[in-house]
């Protein structure tokens, strides 16, 4: 995790100031909190009140965050919580209308047969700063109920059954869910499409 | 696709995906915490929540609040031995009078609409009932499939 290189814009009123410690916790995590969020609930403005919310929670329990080894995992596991309860309140909506038409996700489901070209092929001729930008984008154009089991088991590492959980949906849509936006993923990188296209 | 394919496609993105770095936090990020922090700070203890409080006012609060609800109780007991408890309860049951024939209302018109729905034949009243439904299913059809072609369209594009 990187620590910010710009300097912080200090809007911070006068009087009652949070100990120096927390400020410089706050530069050391505060792109891993933004980043965890803004990839579950896919808008910036939204991230960022997310992290906020994470951040004041961890000065509640700086006393304990302040010395403990886990306290990256710690953040990143209350940005998850509160970005996943974000989501959480329009789940309900995308889930009736993802599975309406029979496609309840079925271990037997047919998932259709992707053309992806070979791992190393994926970004030929792009370079890193374009390629970044381009796997965000096309994350980013996944749908909720794609992208948000595909950023939980890719990103954070839960496993399918753990975010059938915390999810409400049955562990074999998870998969199915998750398939399918690895191979939409695949397919836009692929394609090597540019980024005005994508943007378009 | 295949088990392997499928082993294949999630290595790849596993890979692509963890090369992504973190984003770059919003500059303003830091300033709104710390100021929501000193906005926070600077609440008086009332207006904080009940965990914040001085353990002292706490526990003050606490003998007050026993204190407060055996008052209550026990002028609860006083007041309904007295008198004056059997005239309260007289003006009271005039004043909520119209309460009773509101009561009364509901329950003939409900008699009349139970008679109205026993004399229509059943199978009437089920086709109603089956067309309402219908109705409402395909509504429901036609906007799941709309929102998936459109979905659909707009992942494609």
């Amino acid at each position: 995790m990187e620590m910010n290189d710009e300097p912080p814009v200090h809007t911070q009123p006068p009087g009652l100031a949070p100990p120096e410690d927390f400020t410089t916790f706050m530069r050391k995590y505060q792109d891993m909190v933004f980043t965890t969020s803004a990839r579950i609930v896919r808008n910036d403005a939204q991230a960022e009140d997310i992290a906020q919310e994470v951040f004041i929670k961890a000065y509640e329990h700086f006393e304990m965050l302040s010395t403990s080894p886990s306290a990256g995992g710690w953040l990143k596991t209350v940005a998850t919580n509160l970005s996943l309860n974000h989501v959480q309140r329009y789940r309900k909506r995308w889930k009736f209308f993802s599975e309406f038409s029979g496609g309840s996700g079925s271990d037997s489901e047919e998932t259709p047969a992707v053309e992806f070209a070979a791992p190393d092929t994926f970004f030929e001729g792009i370079d890193s700063g374009e390629r970044r930008a381009l796997v965000e984008e096309a994350l980013a154009r996944l749908p909720d109920h794609q992208r948000v089991p595909l950023v939980l088991y890719h990103f954070e590492e839960i496993p399918y059954d753990e975010i059938s959980r915390r999810l409400g949906v049955s562990l074999a849509k998870v998969k199915t869910d998750i398939l399918r936006a690895r191979a939409a993923l695949a397919k836009i990188l692929s394609r090597g499409e540019s980024l005005e296209t994508l943007a378009n | 696709m295949n088990s392997n394919e499928s082993e294949k496609l999630e290595a790849a993105i596993h890979r692509v995906l963890r090369s992504l770095p973190d984003r770059k936090a919003p500059t303003g990020l830091e300033g709104r915490v710390l100021a929501e922090l000193s906005r926070r700070a600077a609440l008086p203890w009332w207006k904080k929540s009940f965990a914040y409080w001085p353990s002292t006012v706490r526990a003050c609060f606490f003998a007050g609040s026993a204190i407060a609800a055996g008052l209550v109780v026990t002028a609860l007991i006083y007041a309904g031995q007295s008198r004056g408890a059997h005239e309260l309860a007289g003006g009271v049951s005039n004043s909520i009078a119209w309460l009773f024939f509101a009561r009364d209302l509901v329950a003939t018109v409900s008699d009349k609409v139970r008679m109205l729905i026993a004399a229509i034949p059943p199978l009437w009243l089920y086709g109603v009932i089956g067309t309402i439904a219908v109705c409402y299913a395909t509504l429901a059809a036609i906007g799941a499939a709309t929102y998936r072609a459109l979905s659909f369209a707009r992942q494609n594009r």
